[in-house]
């Protein structure tokens, strides 16, 4: 038998045993899930917040980095321009990450607004650590060899 | 699979639906086929035009292989063996993976969405026919003996006019921006078609895996190309004019080009294996027989890695001198990398461990990517660690690196997915011992091949060499290689037959042989021109058994299932819920995007052949074919909400604020942007980086010109406002649109002033040269505005806009709010480089 009409594994988190072989879960027995509001589409561009500002910190502290070396800054004024650079954007993408975490989705928005509110929380917190882990420790080496 | 054969219809209504959409919707016989603009008929066409250029790129890599076999080979000279490698990599890359992966998505997409095509299906047309002409002129370059010679990634200075006088990588820059153009093309078509145009009722929470990863996919294309796009004009205009943006010697620098390619040569490895992975998604849990394990963390996952790929391509350049602390950046990046890639197998995994698999020829070639991916990712992470690299660099171990990533993360899953929907494009099933012997063949022969290179390269051999010695204990290594490579060559040799043999010969299968969840294989198989008779409505009814909702779709129970004033309609819904929005009418087979691309083959061939005046002239051709292009699309009049069936009305397109058209445009302002950014960051990291700055003259731009420039700039901008703000009040607007175009003459008027009194002159100097092509940029998006004016008062006389329909206004208030912005900053630029160069002065 084929299963739904539906994408694979959708809420696959909420699939009963229930449910027929590789068939997602399915809306509700009524039909459309998607909740009395639209879920509207701005909201989207939160998916890319996490990681827009990771970008932000690649292009700062790279750009920051080449003007102290080619401007020869002393080791220590630099280390520290670039410290605070991290910093900033250690506490931004951990603002949207506690910013999208309590705050509870609409009930309104039904399932797509859970789904999407899931995955900005998500993709915030794997924005923060990718933000520690690939600017953090360099900021230890010396600075313009 | 089962082997019943189709039942047709058992209902006349489903038969009468069938011819009358038929219709409206089929590509005519014999030469009309050159006007096909249907997703199904480009998507085939651009399928069987890559495997060809596999099919050439592969010869190219065996040639290369038997050159190496053996020590002190006489096979090829020098030259030849350039021009051989150059190839193999260019066209493996821009003539094979990237429009391969585009034809899966193209053919694919909107069937698995459940709706009848892309909302711009000329552009569809146009894309296909610049990719099949850009290809053509690298291969006729390669039997004319003038092909490009540099490596496939073309590095200046050797790419530059003192090392390569010939035409060879003018044929390289200029086909592969052609090829270019074309995935920029699709990949808008892409995004603005799944956000918009899917099946009512799906939902993004409900939308297939497929459609996300060609949804994030077709994003990073159009953030990752520009800068190759840029790069390439920059090097053709050095080439062609003397502008030195590369040249050392005159405030110019060769790495410039390495970090414009790498940011488009890194995500694109990623471009290339996220369509695969979805190929996978898609697979996987069909004959794991249960739902994809982790649906949203994949989701989640593929968005990290879009990001983070285009943060990492300073890793192809680890050895360039680049301080250490800024290469941990892109050390650390590289790394981490591999957790959103895990995540994918991982999820994969266990769905297969969690559901009850079967063994089919699909998964075979699914094993052969498990194997070959991780192998190619574990040697990723050794690359990513400066200390190795820097033993590894330009040596076979990166080549094999890059085979067993972008070969395996390619070939093993697109072989999987063509079997997979092998029966939805023929309507019949493999030869399964044939297919069977054929994946070992490769599977052994591809291993065989790369992984001797890793050993060769840990041996110390470097790539591109075209013979070596004999005593460097590489002997052994490069037969098995070469032998491994042509046991490769005889498996996919093998699948060629097999698919033929298929297509002839293979037992027909009912609909959905695979028992799959997804809307693809809810129609007739092969598919229609109109791919559903009517459009499904996703939600508690699909769940039905797919002969039931096909049938019950095949009858026009869904949504437009009947033919009406012979358009072509579907549906555009909102982009999070879908819900129907709008009725979309696309436009009939037309020769326009054919047409078109032959215009465009001119402009580029003139170019090639230094005939500058028939280029310029070729493209003003082509600008004037899309202005005309514009005049066709749309209605005459209003009609307000239409019935789309099941009891609901919606407005047409030319109707709605939320119209494909104007997320295209935002689509193809994002790309525009990317590009402009990209000049941007070449101005200073030619100011920051490049040796003779400051150059022996001065810079002294015009400041009244640059304020006057960017008063007439503002001025079409308020003009644009004005004019959409008349029609909204039903006024009449082209007063206004009149005053815009003015503007926008009196500032190219300026900008171009600017260009001719730009001090250094632009082929003396880098300086220069960067402050004249960012007044170029702004002139070419004042050009391009004024076309919109025209366009405007073209469709305005005609009726085409109207109070109600005011989609062409807005189009043109975005664009010239975008150049504003754009030229303001390139202005301001311009202005500030004196102060720039003092700067350095006084570092000096």
């Amino acid at each position: 038998v084929s299963a739904a009409r539906q994408p694979h594994g959708a809420n696959s988190a909420r699939r009963g045993a229930a449910q027929r072989p590789h068939s997602p879960p399915g809306p509700p027995a009524s039909g459309d899930h998607a909740g009395t509001r639209a879920v509207p589409p701005r909201l989207l561009w939160w998916l890319a917040a996490g990681f827009g500002v990771w970008c932000s910190a690649l292009v700062f502290l790279y750009a920051l980095h080449a003007i102290g070396c080619v401007f020869a800054w002393r080791p220590g004024t630099l280390r520290l321009t670039l410290a605070l650079v991290f910093l900033a954007h250690v506490l931004v993408a951990a603002w949207i990450w506690r910013n999208a975490a309590k705050s509870v989705p609409d009930a309104a928005f039904g399932q797509t607004g859970n789904f999407v509110h899931t995955a900005v929380v998500w993709t915030a917190i794997a924005a923060v650590v990718a933000t520690i882990v690939t600017f953090g420790p360099p900021l230890l080496l010396a600075t313009c060899i | 699979m089962s082997e019943s054969i189709e039942q047709p219809p058992p209902v006349s209504t489903a038969l009468r639906l069938h011819r009358q959409l038929v219709a409206i919707w089929a590509t005519g016989p014999g030469l009309q086929r050159l006007a096909a603009v249907n997703h199904s008929v480009i998507g085939l066409r651009m399928m069987i035009t890559s495997f060809t250029f596999f099919a050439i790129g592969g010869v190219l890599g065996m040639l290369t292989r038997v050159q190496l076999a053996t020590p002190n080979a006489a096979f090829m000279d020098a030259e030849t063996y350039n021009q051989v490698f150059t190839m193999h990599g260019s066209m493996m890359l821009f003539l094979f993976a990237i429009p391969m992966v585009e034809s899966f998505a193209v053919y694919l997409t909107p069937k698995i969405l459940g709706t009848r095509d892309f909302a711009f299906p000329r552009l569809t047309a146009y894309g296909y026919w610049c990719y099949l002409f850009g290809a053509t002129i690298l291969t006729v370059s390669l039997l004319a003996g003038v092909a490009p010679n540099g490596g496939w990634f073309m590095y200046t200075p050797l790419s530059s006019n003192v090392y390569t006088p010939g035409v060879n990588a003018d044929v390289w820059l200029l086909g592969v921006t052609f090829v270019e153009i074309s995935a920029l093309s699709l990949a808008m078509e892409i995004v603005v078609s799944i956000l918009k145009m899917r099946a009512p009722g799906m939902s993004l929470d409900r939308m297939p895996i497929f459609a996300w990863y060609i949804l994030v996919t077709a994003m990073m294309m159009i953030v990752a190309f520009p800068p190759l796009i840029l790069g390439s004009i920059l090097l053709e205009i050095e080439r062609a004019f003397g502008l030195p943006f590369f040249d050392p010697t005159r405030g110019g620098d060769a790495l410039l080009w390495q970090h414009l390619f790498w940011l488009f040569g890194h995500p694109d490895v990623y471009i290339i294996f996220l369509p695969m992975a979805a190929v996978l998604s898609t697979i996987i849990p069909v004959f794991a027989n249960r739902a994809l394990v982790g649906y949203r963390a994949i989701v989640v996952a593929i968005i990290a890695l879009a990001f983070l790929s285009f943060g990492i391509w300073v890793h192809h350049m680890f050895t360039v001198g680049i301080p250490h602390l800024a290469l941990a950046f892109f050390s650390a990046g590289s790394a981490i990398v591999a957790v959103p890639t895990a995540v994918q197998i991982f999820a994969w995994l266990a769905t297969l461990a969690h559901g009850k698999p079967r063994w089919d020829l699909p998964m075979l070639y699914v094993f052969g990517f498990f194997f070959v991916f991780v192998l190619g990712g574990l040697t990723g992470v050794m690359l990513a660690i400066v200390p190795f690299d820097w033993q590894a660099h330009d040596t076979y171990f990166v080549v094999a690196h890059m085979h067993y990533v972008v070969g395996g993360a390619l070939a093993f899953p697109m072989l999987a997915g063509l079997y997979y929907w092998l029966p939805l494009l023929t309507g019949r099933t493999a030869v399964q011992r044939l297919s069977t012997l054929a994946f070992w063949l490769v599977f052994i022969g591809f291993n065989m091949t790369f992984f001797m290179m890793h050993l060769t390269g840990l041996l110390g051999m470097p790539r591109r060499i075209y013979t070596y010695h004999g005593d460097e204990a590489w002997n052994g290594l490069n037969l098995l290689s070469s032998v491994g490579g042509f046991i490769m060559t005889i498996g996919f040799a093998l699948v060629v037959i097999d698919l033929v043999v298929q297509v002839r010969y293979g037992r027909r299968v009912r609909r959905d042989p695979w028992r799959a969840p997804t809307l693809e294989w809810a129609m007739p198989i092969p598919p229609q021109a109109y791919a559903f008779a009517s459009i499904p409505h996703v939600g508690a009814e699909t769940d039905r058994a797919a002969g039931q909702i096909a049938l019950s779709l095949a009858r026009g129970e869904g949504y437009l299932g009947f033919a009406r004033n012979g358009w072509q309609e579907t549906l555009g819904v909102h982009m999070t819920t879908g819900k129907p929005d709008q009725l979309i009418v696309l436009p009939q087979p037309t020769y326009l995007p054919l047409v078109t691309a032959l215009v465009t083959a001119v402009a580029v061939l003139a170019l090639l052949f230094k005939l500058y005046l028939l280029s310029l002239a070729a493209v003003l051709v082509i600008a004037g074919l899309f202005v005309f292009a514009a005049q066709r699309s749309g209605h005459a009049r209003d009609y307000g909400p239409m019935p789309v069936g099941r009891g609901i009305s919606v407005p047409p397109h030319t109707e709605v604020a939320g119209a494909p058209p104007f997320l295209a445009l935002i689509c193809t302002l994002i790309a525009d942007g990317t590009l402009f950014t990209s000049l941007l960051f070449g101005t200073f990291y030619l100011w920051i980086a490049a040796p003779n700055w400051p150059g022996s003259v001065a810079p002294d731009p015009s400041r009244a010109l640059a304020l006057g420039a960017a008063a007439a700039l503002a001025l079409a901008a308020v003009a644009a406002r004005k004019s959409l703000r008349a029609l909204a009040s039903g006024r009449h607007a082209q007063g206004w649109v009149g005053l815009g175009m003015l503007a926008l003459l009196a500032a190219i008027v300026m900008v171009a002033r600017l260009i001719a009194g730009v001090m250094p002159h632009p082929s003396d100097h880098a300086l220069g040269a960067t402050a004249a092509a960012l007044l170029g940029y702004v002139a070419v998006h004042a050009g391009i505005g004024l076309l919109f004016l025209v366009s405007n008062t073209l469709r305005l006389r005609a009726g085409f806009v109207s109070q109600r329909r005011l989609l062409d206004m807005r189009l043109t208030r975005l664009w010239l709010d975008y150049t504003l912005v754009t030229g303001v900053i390139a202005l301001v630029l311009v202005l500030a480089l004196p102060t720039l160069v003092n700067l350095l002065g006084g570092r000096a």
